[in-house]
């Protein structure tokens, strides 16, 4: 009786899979007509050109994301031909460079922050909240002003380094803290005992057992300084000096139309974060509603 | 209960601190000071010589080889002046340079790889045409450059009888002028010392009280640094007298050089020299502290006197007040609280330190920047001028939120004024809330469906429809541009399809609107599906199973189990992505760049604009304080509220 019943009270699946398989095919349309213009082998936005007079079918053609002719030109002259590998180089020293950076500022705070209580422990972490909320714009001109005035670090890749780990340190510090509180203190207490030092606590116990946390810390602070356009646009002044962001909007901004440069340099960029992404998501999700709830 | 001796150790501490502070900054104080005029005094004495140099050039303009024969006397009268060299236009008429001898010995043409000279020479002279255009002195007359070796050299413009600028003379001078000795640190030092020993000896005959010990250092303090405040203003002035003699001296032997050399190339002093015109600042402006005849007037070197001495006495103001903050901290223990509570959480603060530093440094000086520079009108033109200068006080907030002007009336007839502040916040509330509202609901109706029990090829779907999250957004949003191309995107090609006509879509505002809303909808539901899903799958299933048996219908179920049970985790989701759209420059930036006419413009990239497109940097500022003043009331409320809801359910 109550699998008949079941029959009746579930909807039928075979409208839900037509339903998902066309929203499906619509979500992924922009990164397909992406893959179609990079694998053309041309610089024009448009997947084929209409004739004079289109038919129902040339039409047709013209949306289909499926390229003409395949060619990995774009991806090879993308990398050789243009400064487009330069860029490239520089993102990833300065993504790598963020992540060091801001996964070793972050660990020490939170760790800071969950273990011991001292004066300006609230004020600390109330202040990275509302750090949250300080508009870009209003921080763009006087880190202009502290970066290549006075520090002198105009168009390199050290100043952006540290714009881009202090930006990412309110978000890992709340991160990592929430996962550091759930960390037994017992394991610290026996270790102490056993006569560990704190620094020795620190490496080896609570950073291993902490490790996927600091997996999304490391993401998060990775994709900060690999995704990052503005303060990028605004400081890299010199095109050798460009990131990758700034690059490929180089090759589709103003009057520049190099679609195929364009999308072929897009998908080298995405490959790397959409690949952690989909590997750390999860915990993503999880890092990113429990530090809201708890602010 | 204090110790015995812990109150006399502190103020002890406070008082070595204090007046070393204080001690040393009178001391640098008054080091740059008399480095200052002793410069002051090279340059002084460098701009006289050439100006005297530059009145005798323009005299023999008249003569045939005057020039040269002018500058050999010069040269011989100025044993510390050496390549000089007289440039009209294109031609080099005298020169004592050492490579200017033989086939290339003045008066000639100037080479072609002297180019510098030549442009050198253009230069002074739109210098002085601007300044004359202007009526102000803004570019400098008297290009004043440093040599390898220490040396000045100056150059200034020649003019004609008529005022035009004809072309530039240049000197190499390394003028000794008596120099000031620089102060020694050995006396300030020795004052301190004697101060602390004097403090150590009174100290044993006074009670140990707070109230005697800091009148006692207070006291000592104060006339330490009065004491060595009222050396330094004696030091400077006898300074200044010196400076402004040597001026006087130099001033007379200069006329008689300028005469002499007037008298090798028989030329008459007629109009009669005015020697005390040599004397002038870069504008070429005199200063007028030396009569032609080579007395001091005095009435303006006392005014000179007087400013040096307000401003010193500012310096020990200053100076004195800093040092007593510091001598108080210390004595009433402040400072050794402090300093036990950092002891105390070495630990705590060393492991927050580095993080601490750079958000400091990196976030929290630049955002207090930022709101300082909101109450000035600082631009990209007076960026070197210091805050108190531009200083407009409430000026741009008044300004941006007193604007009604909702529409301007054109040739065209009445049209919105986008630019208003009013509007781009409604507009801004407008995408923020369609923008949740569409992520919400779009990524629940997908959570739902990916949710129903048994369903083959969820994992699939799932991985598939996150791809749009995982791509970096300034990516999409290039991508979604191409794609509203009018001629070329796919989109236009589509609606053809279905017979409609192509639209233009960056050129009426819904439409605009429309392309921004379809990237940001495309790149933010996969984020509320996901977190949805999450909270739908941590719902036991004997819920609903109790639900069907009490005979409860699928509304009822889905009112009262499966909404109540994805609020918690809903609620923190919509908070998070409301600041995130309302802060969304990317999307905005690139995809509609707030086109047609700035009505898509939301309040962080309009702040942007204002900034980096009209570089008006003060109002930018205040702009973006305001839309910072929105968040944090935002986020009060919400918080408020969401505890409210927390403490009825609890």
């Amino acid at each position: 009786m109550s699998n008949k019943h079941k029959i009746t009270e579930e909807p039928a699946h075979l409208p839900l899979h037509i339903f998902l398989v066309v929203f499906t095919f619509i979500s992924l349309y922009p990164i397909l007509w992406v893959f179609t213009i990079a694998f053309s082998g041309k610089q024009s936005l448009a997947i084929s050109i209409l004739p004079s007079n289109p038919t129902f079918w040339d039409r047709i053609r013209a949306i289909t994301p499926w390229p003409a002719e395949f060619s990995l030109s774009n991806f090879v002259s993308v990398l050789t031909d243009q400064p487009f590998g330069r860029w490239l180089l520089n993102s990833a020293i300065i993504a790598l460079a963020t992540t060091v950076v801001g996964v070793f500022l972050a660990c020490t705070a939170a760790y800071a922050f969950s273990r011991f209580r001292f004066p300006g422990r609230r004020l600390g972490l109330m202040s990275f909240l509302v750090s949250q909320m300080f508009p870009g714009t209003l921080m763009l001109i006087p880190l202009y002003i502290i970066l290549v005035k006075w520090l002198g670090l105009g168009s390199s890749k050290l100043g952006l380094v540290l714009v881009y780990a202090t930006t990412a340190i309110p978000f890992c510090v709340w991160m990592l803290k929430g996962y550091f509180d759930t960390i037994p203190k017992d394991l610290e207490e026996s270790a102490l005992m056993d006569g560990a030092s704190a620094g020795t606590i620190f490496f080896r116990i609570i950073l291993p057992l902490a490790k996927p946390a600091v997996a999304v810390t490391a993401l998060f602070s990775f994709m900060t300084g690999w995704n990052e356009f503005i303060l990028a646009a605004t400081f890299m002044d010199k095109e050798v000096m460009y990131t990758a962001p700034v690059g490929l909007r180089f090759f589709v901004g103003g009057f520049s139309q190099q679609w195929g440069y364009f999308a072929a340099g897009s998908i080298i960029v995405s490959i790397p974060v959409v690949a952690l992404f989909m590997y750390l998501q999860k915990y993503l999700v999880s890092g990113l509603t429990a530090g809201a709830v708890k602010g | 209960m204090t110790k015995p001796g812990v109150l006399r150790r502190r103020f002890l501490i406070g008082l070595i601190l204090a007046a070393a502070i204080g001690v040393g900054l009178e001391f640098m104080f008054l080091t740059q000071d008399l480095k200052a005029g002793r410069a002051m005094l090279r340059q002084r004495i460098g701009v006289m010589m050439l100006q005297g140099l530059v009145d005798v050039a323009q005299r023999t303009a008249g003569t045939t080889d005057g020039i040269q024969t002018a500058v050999m006397e010069f040269a011989k009268r100025h044993s510390e002046v050496t390549n000089i060299r007289v440039v009209k236009g294109l031609r080099l008429e005298a020169s004592t340079v050492a490579a200017d001898t033989g086939d290339k010995a003045a008066p000639r043409r100037l080479a072609r790889d002297e180019k510098t000279v030549f442009d050198q020479g253009q230069r002074l002279r739109a210098a002085v045409q601007t300044n004359r255009d202007e009526g102000v002195s803004r570019k400098e007359e008297i290009e004043i450059a440093r040599g390898t070796g220490g040396e000045l050299v100056l150059s200034a413009p020649l003019e004609d009888t008529d005022g035009s600028v004809t072309g530039f003379a240049q000197i190499q001078a390394a003028p000794s002028g008596e120099a000031v000795r620089p102060p020694s640190p050995v006396a300030p030092a020795a004052a301190v010392v004697a101060v602390v020993i004097l403090f150590l000896i009174v100290s044993r005959f006074l009670p140990e009280r707070k109230l005697s010990l800091a009148l006692l250092t207070a006291t000592l303090l104060v006339t330490l640094l009065g004491a060595y405040g009222y050396y330094g203003r004696a030091t400077k002035d006898s300074a200044l007298k010196m400076e402004s003699q040597a001026v006087a001296t130099r001033l007379v032997e200069e006329a008689k050089s300028a005469s002499a050399a007037l008298k090798a190339v028989s030329v008459e002093e007629t109009p009669p020299l005015h020697p005390s015109r040599w004397d002038a600042d870069v504008f070429r402006r005199p200063l007028g502290f030396v009569a032609d005849n080579g007395t001091v007037i005095e009435t303006k070197f006392s005014a000179l006197r007087l400013q040096h001495k307000q401003e010193l006495h500012q310096e020990f103001l200053a100076t004195t007040i800093l040092s007593l903050i510091v001598l108080a901290l210390f004595g009433f223990g402040a400072a050794s609280a402090l300093v036990s509570t950092i002891i105390g959480n070495r630990e705590a603060y060393s492991y927050t330190l580095p993080a601490m530093v750079g958000m400091i440094v990196l976030v929290f000086f630049p955002f207090l920047y930022g709101i300082a520079l909101s109450f000035t009108g600082s631009t990209l033109y007076n960026s070197d001028k210091s805050i108190t200068e531009i200083w407009t006080g409430l000026d741009n907030y008044k300004s941006i939120l007193t604007n009604f002007q909702f529409a301007k009336h054109t040739a065209e007839g009445w049209v919105f004024n986008y630019q208003n502040f009013y509007w781009t916040l409604l507009f801004t509330i407008f995408w923020t809330v369609t923008n949740v509202a569409i992520g919400v609901s779009v990524g629940l109706v997908l959570a739902l469906m990916l949710n129903t029990k048994g369903l083959a090829l969820r994992p699939f779907y799932r991985v598939l429809l996150i791809f749009p999250w995982a791509m970096p957004n300034y990516i999409t949003a290039l991508i979604w541009r191409g794609m509203f191309h009018q001629q070329f995107g796919v989109v236009n090609q589509f609606l053809q399809i279905l017979g409609a006509h192509p639209i233009s879509w960056f050129e009426k505002p819904f439409t605009s609107y429309f392309t921004a809303l379809a990237t940001n909808g495309w790149l933010s539901f996969p984020f509320m599906m996901v977190v949805s899903l999450g909270a739908l799958q941590s719902i036991p299933t004997d819920l609903y199973e109790a639900a069907r048996v009490d005979g409860a219908t699928r509304w009822q179920q889905f009112r009262s189990i499966t909404l109540p049970s994805l609020k918690p985790a809903l609620i923190p989701a919509v908070i998070l992505s409301v600041v995130w759209t309302f802060n969304m420059f990317n999307i905005i930036y690139l995809v509609t760049a707030g086109e047609p006419a700035g009505s898509t413009e939301i309040l962080i990239t309009e702040a942007y604009k204002i900034a980096f497109e009209k570089y008006r940097y003060g109002y930018a500022a205040a702009y973006s304080t305001i839309i910072f003043i929105i968040l944090l009331v935002y986020g009060s409320i919400q918080n408020r509220a969401t505890r409210a809801t927390e403490a009825i359910a609890g």
